[in-house]
């Protein structure tokens, strides 16, 4: 794995977070990724399904070039990367010094459960006595003190939690590996004095406090206690404030005179709240409110303990930083209208109901109505709980809630049959994304989901027959009431909890919903450099956003690190001579590990000696002791150097554990990492086999050792195929989009060659002019040309058209015809990004083309600007939006920009003409995120705002220059005529992705005509085939800001490809044996990375090692194994199963 | 749309006027070679043979009821690589089909070919031609027998297992069909072109035309239906013999590995079997395992396992031809077997081998949706 000296912090290991860390790791930066939370995954380690194929496909994230430098399993489960370090338990508390050199302080809770010893056996949990609510399942089951946080981690170590833990110590001694240690002799020495005047309140403190094991000294008055503290060292003070003679904060200041370090917790009653507040601001560390209670008071300063004493603190140096710390949810308990929340168990928020979804939820998926357990038959979800709501703070749009219920109605369904009835109620159904609408239309068609546009007034209980009553008003304003058994509250999003302190420690400035906001035009610079934003940390977005988001934050970091010289220099591995082994008889030498416990000893070690060694192909059967210690390693070192086996087997447990040590051994030895195998023989399923069917250890270890043995014995170690490649880019479109991959990558030192089909560069900035926010798109445009233009690694060739295109990552071959200079061009390049763009879709509806009257929001645009509409001689101005859009065949998806195009022009005409009547006749407004405001801000300014639906649509006519538009106003419940001397048609966007620009280049166009994905979530801007990227329009519709996220993230996508010289291919890739292939062309159609071919002689298919990811579906579809997958072929696997029967 | 002409039968001897057919063909040029069924000169044995010949078309004897081989496998040869000539490959409707399968796995073409197909009569097995042969029964005899007589019984022989079942006697997917079932076949054969090349080759010839009666119609479908009567009973006595693992193991116990079967298989198109790789080149101490985790094991090894894998890999392509029974020293009745399990396979993905070429593989396209109460991770149960 290359590495470069340029290092890199990000903060929060969610999905955004996790994406940020690949893309620099994958480009050679070392990353510390760090979380608070004791696990990687962020809210999606709770998610098991989502939309479009209601499953997961988190690991389509983990490298596709290079995939050996990291774990290649469920990325759910766990990561490992070698680049990159994940720290967990772990808060960011400053950051120091200059950007390209921030000194971050870390803190880091140390786990009590060592994770090298712990094998997740479970043991310390059974006998826990201590019951406290999962937070994993949001509250609805209950865990014990020593706990799983996420029961599928690799490797899943268990953590206590200590604010619940009681230090019995029942753990500690049930624990069969000696893992758990209560850090209890420590707090004997942490000395914490305790002043209040009321012997009462002092005894009792004194009597819990010695109960957690502290040492505990009292005092009665400030002037005591300063003279007790200039005798003795105390760890901690806490004080009463309300004392006669010296109070509190006059002891607080008198101590912090000599003792400026010590902590000092003020204890106080309600009425002094502003005291003790003030008192902060003079270095308490914290307050604690009276009157106490052991509940309450002891895991409060257990906390302070921790994060006084306990918590390790690290000092780290990084050139840049990411925050990606994501969003909380809003709790429906703090608005006005709870719904019913908290009093009704059969009304959950859509969180815990997606827990009561999932097979490792509360009730392991079996969806049931919480109050009596009985079958659900109808199910409603409320969107826009505590979104869109100007009461709870919100007049923001959480943007993810109404494809997360529609997802959950669409899962109900699946699970429960299709008789179950849900019913969304909504305001506007924001399916904004390129596949979000089809989403949207198979539920309500084939799924059969209810979409009522309605207010849901309140929800009471159903005392006769169980369930719930729902009372809301529809959108002719009637009253309904109707029974449901359960009610999801699909609940907006807020900042999360730590925004406020990492906004201090940053210096970053909160918008007033308490977000942190990115500059303008972009979704990951800060203000300050050198800090970058990932995910929704800074807004509110999606997983595909968030995954693009910080990919676009990746390249932001890695462009300021290239920038101060921190991809300059690289150090790459040794290059280590690996023994060649392949075709060699097996040779395999056992190696058993002898720290398990329970222990195999002298005559069972015996007995599974004569065992094994009966199979010729065992060179050895040896036992080491502590085989993962450093001098366990050494051990095995000395036995291996003196062996002449060419495989070895490791019995241990934990077999993650080995993956760096065997690297490293191999590294000295010359062995081949694949010929070696480590088996887990001391696992739980071990132990429990033994207890549950009194098989004897040693026979479950000869089994265990055989299987690992059988996969081992035929592994012919494969080396990894090494391709060259250019480090060269080609980016086609020179609108914004490809203008700023462009850039993104010749910043990073590599050339560039921009083709543009147009005479000039820019795309739609020509025309467009400032956005609804009021940035100057001008200003951008000039800005960008102009860095291109300067930039001596891109080069331009305007009027140029691509011709042919072929070749493989890293090596590309493409021909483009320049017109201007009437001669062909011809590109070598490693990466390809296409950004064609698209234009604002032509249409013939509404009378379009008729009178001039009548425009698009283009047209409006550019006769505004030219002077030839006046807004001032406007008196009524209607809109339609979703013009020949969101439509069965007529572009049915959503463009995204038109609502907000609709508000700016809105906005701009009445800041004009405040007496112009604007009328506008939408669909659903999609104003997601921020851009909510403006709804509400025009709706404010007398905007007035109409709902059609597509079957009873606006009708047009014309009075000479006058037209009158007809459309249903569903409030009133008729039609009304609307005159107007503007119409204004949103016609939406359209993709500019030729089919022979798709064919060129390999890849697909979705059945809208844009760029089809590798996959919409986790891969937006790739395509399956693996070096052709896509951004900007002819991706998916986008507005500027989100275009150039998109560039941003194709870009970092290339960087990965383009950082070095070589690419090298995982070890499992597929192979073809030629004298077996009868050419049928199976495998061909089977590659899904087209990376199978017929080889130039015509003989046998071959494989590009480059392309192929080592899915195996060649030699599933080859019959007569002529297709194999290295590292598992036939005869390894009849082996594995024959040892394991 | 087909075309229909008739082709004048001399002397009621249908075997020359076939003869004499495929000569005028040959001598018109636009055929540069036939692969026709002929008697081997040394030996009573007919087989498919390569004849440019006008002269040597006196031996062609595409009715005998000789079926030492299936053709397809011959006519996958012929057309794998282009050979810049046309040939006339005249095949039985299982030929056919099983050629279909190949062009589809790409093991051939139909470029440059004339595929001939004609009502198919049936065929004696290998044993039971030698048999027929010696009795020294002309072919003009046997189709007498099968077509006016009815009888699947020739001489105390009796037809092939297969093609007592089978229901294709009429062959689809041919350039020119030749038609005896339902027609006055000892004065005239029927020839019907379904496809342009057919209809081009048969203009040239100015031949009277004529249209297919309502009686050929009939007369083929009440021999179909009666053949799936027997194909059905076939079917249940199959299943019922094989319903379990240990029934299967005894249907397959006298298999010594010669795997004879999958070489006479023509879709079978592995150019090496997995089976005689190093795959099952089991290390010898691997047999003394085995023998020694159950006390004992049965030699030669992996038969269940081949004919298992055979099924998985060829189910969804057997056209039911019978060659694999035909071929077993140890007389295993595979094609009941085969067949059964290939109804259901093909029933399974609504496909059926052979019968059209524009159909892809069921195995190899990717439907979204389908069988979810099978692969469907989100079903918890269909209803």
């Amino acid at each position: 794995m290359r590495k470069k000296i340029g290092t890199a912090m990000v903060v929060g290991a969610g999905i955004s977070g996790i994406r940020s860390a690949l893309d620099l790791a994958e480009f050679g930066y070392s990353v510390t990724l760090v979380d608070k939370a004791p696990n990687i995954g962020g809210i999606l380690s709770q998610l098991d399904y989502q939309f479009p194929n209601d499953r997961c496909g988190m690991c389509k994230m983990l490298p596709l070039v290079n995939r050996d430098s990291s774990s290649q399993y469920c990325l759910r489960k766990g990561l490992f990367h070698e680049n990159i370090n994940i720290m967990l338990g772990t808060r960011l508390t400053n950051i120091e010094g200059e950007p390209g050199k921030f000194k971050v302080i870390l803190k880091q809770k140390p786990s009590s459960v060592d994770p090298d010893l712990c094998t997740g056996c479970g043991e310390c949990a059974r006998v826990c006595p201590v019951l406290v609510p999962d937070s994993f399942n949001m509250g609805l089951s209950e865990r014990k003190a020593i706990y799983l946080p996420v029961p599928h981690n690799i490797p899943n170590t268990y953590t206590i939690d200590f604010s619940s833990c009681t230090r019995c110590g029942e753990c500690v001694s049930a624990c069969p590996t000696g893992a758990v240690k209560l850090p209890e002799e420590k707090r004997k020495n942490f000395n914490i004095l305790v002043v209040d005047d009321e012997l009462i309140v002092r005894d009792s403190l004194k009597e819990w406090l010695e109960d957690e094991g502290f040492s505990v000294e009292m005092a009665d008055s400030g002037q005591t206690a300063l003279d007790m503290l200039k005798q003795n060292t105390y760890h901690l003070m806490l004080t009463d404030i309300k004392m006669p003679g010296m109070d509190g904060v006059e002891l607080l200041k008198e101590a912090k005179k000599d003792l400026p370090e010590l902590p000092v917790v003020m204890m106080t009653a309600y009425a002094t709240v502003e005291t003790a507040i003030e008192a902060m601001k003079q270095g308490a560390l914290d307050y604690l409110l009276k009157p106490f209670d052991p509940e309450t008071f002891t895991p409060k300063v257990l906390e302070i303990y921790q994060t006084l004493e306990v918590v390790q603190e690290i000092e780290l140096g990084v050139n840049a930083i990411i925050v990606s710390t994501g969003t909380e949810y809003f709790d429906p308990l703090q608005s006005n209208n709870t719904f019913g929340y908290g009093r009704y168990p059969d009304v959950v928020t859509s969180r815990e109901f997606e827990r009561l979804l999932s097979g490792t939820g509360p009730e392991n998926g079996l969806l049931q109505r919480q109050s009596d357990k009985k079958p659900l038959k109808k199910i409603a979800w409320f969107q826009c709980v505590g979104s869109r709501d100007i009461q709870t703070n919100a007049d923001f749009c959480s943007s993810i809630c109404c494809m997360h219920a529609i997802k959950e109605a669409r899962l109900v369904k699946e699970k429960l049959g299709h008789n179950i009835e849900t019913t969304i109620f909504y305001m506007d159904m924001r399916a904004f994304g390129k596949s979000f609408h089809q989403y949207k239309n198979q539920a309500q068609n084939e799924y059969d989901v209810c979409f009522s546009r309605s207010r849901v007034h309140s929800v009471t209980e159903n005392k006769e027959l169980g369930g719930l009553m729902v009372q809301y008003v529809d959108q002719k304003g009637t009253r309904n009431e109707e029974q449901f058994d359960m009610v999801v509250l699909s609940i907006g999003q807020r900042p999360s909890s730590g925004t406020k302190e990492l906004a201090r420690i940053t210096e970053l400035p909160l918008n007033k919903w308490g977000f942190c906001e990115s500059e303008p035009f972009s979704t990951s610079l800060s203000s300050k450099e050198g800090i970058f934003f990932g995910g929704s940390f800074a807004g509110l977005k999606d997983i595909s956003e968030s995954v693009i988001g910080s990919s676009s934050a990746a390249l932001s970091a890695s462009r300021f690190i290239h920038s101060i010289g921190g991809s300059l220099s690289s150090e790459t591995d040794e290059e280590i001579e690996l023994k060649d082994v392949s075709r060699q008889m097996p040779s395999v030498l056992i190696v058993v590990c002898t720290c398990g416990k329970p222990q195999i000893e002298g005559v069972e070690q015996e007995q599974l000696k004569t065992n094994l060694l009966r199979d010729p192909a065992v060179n050895d059967i040896v036992f080491i002791e502590n085989t993962c210690t450093a001098l366990g390693l050494s051990n095995l070192k000395e036995v291996l150097e003196k062996s002449n086996a060419n495989r070895m087997l490791i019995g241990a447990c934990l077999p993650h554990v080995y993956t760096g040590k065997v690297n490293q051994l191999c590294k000295g030895t010359g062995f081949h990492p694949q010929a070696v195998n480590v088996v887990d023989i001391y696992s739980q399923d071990a132990l429990k086999a033994k207890d549950e069917g009194g098989q004897s250890l040693e026979s479950i270890i000869e089994q265990k050792l055989k299987m690992g043995f059988a996969h081992l014995k035929r592994m012919d170690p494969p080396l990894a195929p090494i391709a060259s490649s250019i480090q060269k880019a080609l980016v086609v479109g020179g609108g914004i989009a490809g203008m700023t991959a462009s850039l993104a990558v010749a910043d990073h030192g590599f050339k560039v060659d921009l083709v543009e089909s147009q005479d000039q560069l820019g795309g739609n900035l020509f025309w467009l002019k400032s956005t609804i926010e009021g940035n100057d798109i001008k200003e951008l445009f000039e800005k960008t040309v102009k860095k291109i233009e300067n930039h001596p690694l891109v080069k331009v060739h305007t009027q140029a058209e691509i011709t042919c295109s072929f070749g493989s990552v890293g090596n590309f071959h493409t021909s483009a015809h320049s017109k201007k200079e009437d001669k062909p061009l011809s590109f070598e390049h490693g990466v390809a990004i296409l950004a064609t763009g698209g234009k604002e879709a032509l249409t013939t509806s509404y009378g379009y083309g008729t009178s001039k009257a009548i425009v698009t929001q283009k047209e409006f645009a550019l006769n505004l600007d030219d002077g030839s509409i006046n807004p001032a001689s406007l008196e009524s101005v209607v809109m339609i939006q979703c013009v020949e859009s969101r439509e069965q065949d007529k572009k049915n998806y959503c463009s995204r920009v038109c609502c907000a195009t609709a508000l700016k022009n809105a906005l701009l005409l009445k800041e004009k003409n405040p007496q112009v009547g604007i009328y506008v006749l939408y669909r659903d407004m999609m104003t997601t995120g921020f851009l909510e405001s403006y709804y509400t801000r025009a709706r404010k300014e007398d905007v007035i705002f109409i709902q059609y639906d597509v079957e009873n649509k606006p009708e047009i006519t014309k009075d000479g220059e006058t037209i009158k538009i007809t459309a249903f106003e569903p409030i009133l419940g008729k039609n009304i005529e609307i005159s107007a001397d503007l119409l204004i048609l949103a016609t939406g966007l359209a993709p500019d992705f030729s089919d022979a620009m798709a064919g060129n280049f390999g890849v697909r166009k979705d059945e809208f005509g844009f760029f089809q994905e590798a996959e919409s979530k986790w891969r937006p801007v790739d395509s399956l085939k693996e070096g052709i990227f896509s951004c900007g329009i002819c991706n998916s519709p986008r507005n500027i800001t989100e275009s150039i996220a998109t560039a941003e993230a194709a870009a970092q996508r290339a960087l990965r490809i383009l950082g070095d010289n070589k690419i090298l291919a995982g070890s499992i890739v597929a192979q073809v044996h030629p004298s077996l292939c009868s050419l049928c062309e199976r495998c061909i159609e089977a590659c899904p990375y087209d990376a199978r071919y017929i080889h130039h002689e015509n003989t046998h298919v071959a494989v590009n090692p480059i392309m192929c990811q080592g899915c195996g579906s060649c030699a599933v579809v080859c019959p007569n194994s002529a297709s194999a997958l290295a590292g598992f072929i036939d005869q390894q696997l009849f082996d594995v199963i024959d040892s394991a029967f | 749309m087909s075309t229909f002409s008739k082709l004048e039968v001399k002397d009621k001897d249908i075997v020359t006027s076939l003869q004499g057919f495929f000569k005028t063909l040959l001598e018109s040029k636009k055929i540069d070679a036939f692969m026709v069924p002929w008697h081997l000169p040394m030996k009573e044995v007919v087989m498919p043979t390569l004849i440019s010949d006008v002269e040597q078309l006196d031996k062609a004897d595409p009715l005998a009821p000789s079926f030492p081989m299936n053709a397809a496998k011959i006519a996958s040869r012929l057309t794998k690589k282009p050979a810049g000539q046309t040939i006339a490959l005249v095949m039985r409707s299982c030929e056919i089909r099983a050629f279909i399968e190949l062009i589809k796995l790409k093991q051939g073409s139909l470029d440059n070919t004339v595929l001939i197909g004609i009502d198919c009569l049936g065929a004696f097995d290998n044993r039971d031609y030698a048999s027929f042969a010696k009795k020294e029964v002309s072919t003009v005899r046997f189709c007498d027998k099968i077509l006016k007589d009815k009888s699947e019984n020739i001489e105390g022989l009796n037809l092939a297992a297969a093609c007592k079942v089978c229901e294709h006697p009429v062959p689809d997917n041919a350039d020119i069909i030749i038609g005896l079932y339902g027609i006055d076949y000892q004065s005239e054969l029927l020839l019907e072109a379904p496809t342009v090349k057919g209809e081009e080759l048969l203009q040239a010839l100015n031949l009277p035309k004529t249209s297919e009666s309502a009686s050929r119609q009939q007369a083929i479908k009440s021999l179909i239906s009666d053949r799936e009567a027997k194909r059905d009973k076939m079917f249940e006595e199959t299943s019922l013999a094989t319903s379990n693992i240990e029934k299967l193991s005894g249907y397959l116990a006298s298999c010594v590995n010669c795997y004879n079967c999958r070489v006479a298989c023509p879709v079978c198109y592995c150019r090496e079997c997995v089976f005689v790789t190093d795959v099952f080149d089991h290390d010898s101490f691997q047999y003394l395992q085995w023998a020694k985790k159950k006390g004992r094991v049965k030699m030669p090894t992996d038969t269940d396992f081949f004919h298992l894998t055979r099924m998985a890999h060829i189910s969804l392509a057997c056209v039911g031809c019978g060659q694999c029974s035909n071929a077993c020293p140890n007389d295993i009745p595979l094609t009941e077997l085969f067949r059964t399990v290939s109804h259901h396979t093909q029933k399974a993905f609504e496909y059926e081998a052979g019968k059209n070429i524009e159909e892809p593989i069921p195995l190899s396209v990717f439907n979204d949706k389908e069988y979810e109460e099978v692969v469907g991770i989100n079903k918890q149960s269909t209803e």
